[in-house]
């Protein structure tokens, strides 16, 4: 006879609640731990599960680059140069990679070209994965370019790769003028409806300057985080102005993060200006 | 749960957390991959226990939440706690066939967008990444919800689930 049969699945069902309890209270706590603690938590888990399926993602890119180069030599050398010309993702790619390229030549070795990895969870939007780290020379806050102009920051580097945000991300800001250097200004992300209407915006314009629709915007080097002369969209028209004292602009950006698959890296003690980069043919 | 059932979960749990990563991690899909990990856990809690599918939770939304540098902690609270209500639901309801489960499916995958929407808000960083509610939650947790259901009803009738559930 057992009169208290129901007394051990009882006791199962309150380790169960407690268990539960425990690890609801762990993942609320996991919102508000600092930075550093957060950082220490991903790294961990980057490094250890997720290795593999960033291993991957890596060697499918690098797969990648090595078959666009295949085919841009092939290209060359025989008669299905035109079919492969007519294949506008490959033009694309080649397009990014040859302007690159001229950068890096011109840009010399204080910016490393790298590869842009995407990770596609959720919360992951606006942020990259780099192929350079710390071994490599990269820092905190080390500026991201394209063959076009400004792609994005190093917000964290790790030894053999970093986290970047592009110009989508809402913590984007960069001290901007424009190209002339008749009016300095602040460019931040203005967020649309939705993703894909996510725009540009050049703030503290002077309100009695007329600025020309078109007219290239380029970082200061104010602030010291970008180098003077880095392209970062084309003024598309006026947003607002506030009072009678200053007006802002909205900007077409010269870089779509989406397509930015290859970019250069700005090592530790490059040069802090870097208007000559950007032949003027080179930007859209 | 112990025995064979127990080990047939745990390793359907495996192949879909793994496959997951590997189309959102290592080919790069995004939401052009279902989302495996929520149907895995989705799933397993049913099966396994309030406890063990918190623990499960928990570890799956940390998972997600490494590579989500600015929104730390919203992948952990939606996964863990979407995992204690699948739990609590064996209790409350004692669903048998295929329309209950795709309704399950749907209303845990929305669920777990929904309150990963409302996490966000709660990090200071993350809150200028969320997308407008209609947006990132009825349009695309939606359509989401509905290819991850319908994905969903495959794995269970390979696997065997819900056929007992």
């Amino acid at each position: 006879m057992a009169p208290y049969g129901t007394e051990p699945e009882s006791n199962g069902r309150r380790r169960d609640l407690i268990a539960a309890g425990v690890f609801l209270v762990v993942a609320f706590s996991t919102l508000f731990l600092s930075q550093p603690t957060q950082q220490t938590i991903s790294t961990g888990l980057q490094v250890s599960v997720l290795r593999p399926f960033m291993g991957v993602q890596r060697r499918l890119a690098a797969a990648r680059i090595r078959a666009a180069q295949a085919d841009s030599m092939l290209a060359r050398i025989d008669s299905l140069s035109e079919m492969l010309a007519s294949h506008s993702a490959l033009v694309d790619e080649n397009r990014t990679l040859r302007g690159l390229l001229e950068l890096s030549e011109r840009a010399g070795p204080q910016y490393l070209p790298a590869t842009v990895l995407r990770p596609g969870t959720p919360g992951s939007e606006s942020m990259f994965i780099v192929d350079v780290g710390r071994r490599d020379g990269i820092r905190n806050n080390a500026p991201v370019v394209g063959p076009f102009g400004l792609v994005g920051v190093i917000r964290e580097v790790r030894e053999g790769d970093a986290v970047g945000m592009d110009w989508t991300h809402p913590d984007f800001r960069a001290s901007a003028m424009l190209e002339d250097g008749s009016a300095f200004g602040l460019v931040e992300r203005d967020p649309g409806d939705f993703r894909e209407e996510d725009r540009l915006v050049l703030n503290g314009i002077p309100f009695n300057l007329e600025v020309v629709e078109g007219a290239m915007v380029v970082t200061s080097g104010l602030g010291g985080i970008y180098p003077r002369g880095i392209p970062i969209g084309r003024v598309g028209g006026q947003n607002d102005a506030e009072g009678e004292w200053r007006k802002s602009y909205w900007l077409e950006p010269v870089v779509q993060p989406g397509a930015a698959t290859h970019v250069l890296v700005l090592t530790e003690g490059a040069s802090p200006g870097v208007s000559g980069l950007w032949a003027p043919d080179s930007i859209r | 749960m112990t025995g064979p059932g127990s080990r047939r979960v745990w390793v359907v749990v495996a192949v879909l957390a793994g496959i997951h990563l590997l189309l959102r991690v290592g080919f790069s899909y995004g939401p052009g991959a279902p989302d495996l990990l929520t149907l895995a856990l989705l799933l397993a809690s049913r099966e396994v226990g309030l406890g063990r599918a918190a623990g499960l939770g928990l570890l799956f939304g940390l998972l997600e939440d490494a590579l989500s540098v600015l929104s730390f902690g919203a992948n952990a609270v939606a996964m863990t706690v979407i995992a204690c209500a699948s739990a609590l639901t064996k209790d409350l309801f004692v669903g048998d066939s295929r329309v209950f489960l795709v309704s399950y499916l749907l209303i845990g995958k929305w669920s777990r967008d929904v309150i990963h929407w409302v996490a966000v808000g709660w990090v200071e960083a993350g809150a200028g990444l969320r997308q407008p509610f209609v947006d990132q939650v009825v349009i695309q947790g939606g359509i989401a919800s509905v290819y991850m259901a319908g994905v969903g009803i495959l794995v269970a009738i390979a696997s065997g689930f819900g056929a007992e559930a």
